[in-house]
């Protein structure tokens, strides 16, 4: 599998999308504390380039009238244009997640440099 | 397929297709603020809103998730609101789509404003600051005319005052009203659109009454996605009031309301048309009749079914090749991009037809 260098961990602001070319690619990558993740930066509703979106988390799921608790804080990003919602770690949508994902590259993080893995 | 009204006004402009390639037939613009309006007040007026810190008003009273329900990218850099900035508005949408002419709708709800000489005056005003503002400063925009809907006379005053800037290329109405748009003491507003030549758009929003007959339901998704109640409201009403026999050369865009509910719709005030005529004696057609030939909708929020091949069932039911226009609702977030909204089953003539020519024959683009 080919790595890919894309720069130094201190180059990524934890929270922050940012838009990385890797081999004529565009993947929107993304640093949540220690953790990376690197997705293809095309939605796949109607293309939006999701490196314009927010990392964040969701409402959980609970019963009407429940207390709305928040999750995942960290694990999502969500398209700037429609509000879909997808997980960094996977690439899929929290809606319909057998049908609609995004392609997640693996990211490693070697002596200081951060590497995806573009296979 | 029978010429109809808007077939008729397609012959006048055009003729056969346009030159055009994209037509984009709803992007919303707003003021940042109240100031930017207060060049279009008398004095009287501006002390008034300053006096009173009145803002903008608003034509929902859900919030709507996203901040100004906008594209999370459609703010500019200079901290306006999105929207609110004619040259980024062109650098994001208009020239990064190629799109040839955009219709601005501006969803500034006058008819909110109770106060109703305050009202009377805002319409003017953010009509000259679209004027000034937007049309002046890039050629490929059109204006839609904002009306006071609680001052029918005055609403038609304004769509008068403004008929001669063709730039200005319909009549901007909100889907939800204080009471269905067929009733007539809203006839002064199609009439002086008629006249004028002039489409009337009802659009998506405003706040007069609770979305469903229900009630007031809870959340903005079923405010959002019950609002083709009102537009299906708006066009039973139109028809059966006679509109479209008092006004024969009035024409109607449906605007961000959808249009899969169109063919049940036709359906069921067909059937009860047969039985329930006398009631209605001024018609002297089908009511689809009236909708097919007066009726127009764009496209966004696009349907979505899973299988696409269901939207092709459903224009055929419509069974009108000239009904949808596209829009994207720019800087909203639900805006359609124009290279991904419609799915690779729309093609051909039928594709060029929803992206440019139907819009430019209605509008006369």
């Amino acid at each position: 599998m080919a790595s890919s260098d894309i720069g130094a961990v201190g180059d990524f602001a934890s929270g922050q999308p940012q838009r990385v070319e890797v081999a004529g690619r565009a993947l929107v990558v993304v640093r949540s504390g220690e953790r990376f993740y690197a997705l293809r930066d095309t939605c796949p509703h109607q293309g939006a380039p999701l490196s314009g979106g927010k990392v964040g988390g969701t409402s959980l799921p609970c019963l009407p009238g429940d207390e709305i608790g928040f999750g995942q804080e960290g694990e999502l990003l969500t398209c700037p244009w429609h509000g879909w919602q997808f997980e960094l770690a996977t690439g899929r949508a929290l809606v319909e997640p057998e049908r609609f994902r995004v392609r997640a590259y693996p990211v490693r993080v070697v002596e200081g440099r951060v590497l995806v893995e573009m296979g | 397929m029978a010429e109809t009204v808007v077939g008729q006004a397609a012959a006048m402009n055009n003729g056969h297709g346009s030159s055009l390639s994209l037509i984009d037939a709803d992007v919303h613009n707003y003021p940042d603020s109240m100031d930017d309006l207060l060049p279009y007040l008398s004095k009287r007026w501006c002390d008034y809103v300053e006096q009173s810190g009145f803002a903008v008003p608003s034509v929902s009273l859900y919030p709507k998730v996203y901040a100004q329900a906008a594209r999370r990218d459609a703010w500019p850099p200079s901290g306006k609101k999105p929207g609110s900035d004619p040259d980024f508005a062109r650098r994001q949408l208009l020239d990064v789509w190629h799109i040839d002419c955009a219709v601005l709708n501006p969803l500034f709800a006058v008819a909110n404003v109770r106060n109703i000489d305050l009202a009377n005056v805002l319409q003017r005003a953010i009509n000259e600051w679209t004027r000034e503002y937007w049309l002046d400063a890039d050629a490929r925009w059109r204006g839609s005319i904002v009306v006071n809907t609680q001052d029918a006379a005055a609403a038609a005053a304004e769509i008068e005052r403004l008929a001669q800037d063709r730039r200005f290329v319909q009549v901007l109405l909100l889907v939800r009203s204080s009471a269905p748009y067929g009733r007539r003491e809203f006839r002064p507003i199609f009439r002086a659109a008629a006249e004028a030549d002039l489409p009337v758009g009802i659009h998506f929003g405003g706040s007069g009454n609770p979305i469903t007959a229900s009630g007031w339901p809870s959340y903005y998704i079923e405010d959002h996605t019950g609002m083709t109640q009102a537009f299906e409201a708006q066009v039973i009403s139109l028809v059966c009031e006679g509109v479209f026999e008092e006004l024969p050369a009035s024409r109607v865009a449906l605007i961000e309301g959808g249009f899969a509910w169109l063919p049940a719709l036709m359906w069921r005030l067909d059937k009860n048309y047969r039985g329930l005529r006398s009631e209605v004696p001024w018609l002297r057609r089908l009511p689809s009749e009236y909708i097919l030939d007066h009726f127009r909708a764009t496209t966004q929020p696009m349907e979505e079914p899973a299988n696409p091949k269901h939207l092709l069932a459903i224009l055929d039911m419509i069974g009108r090749d000239d009904f949808l226009m596209f829009a994207t609702d720019y800087p909203h977030w639900d805006f359609d991009a124009p290279d991904r909204a419609l799915p690779p089953v729309v093609k051909g003539d039928l594709k060029r037809r929803i992206l440019v020519d139907n819009a430019a024959a209605f509008y006369g683009l």
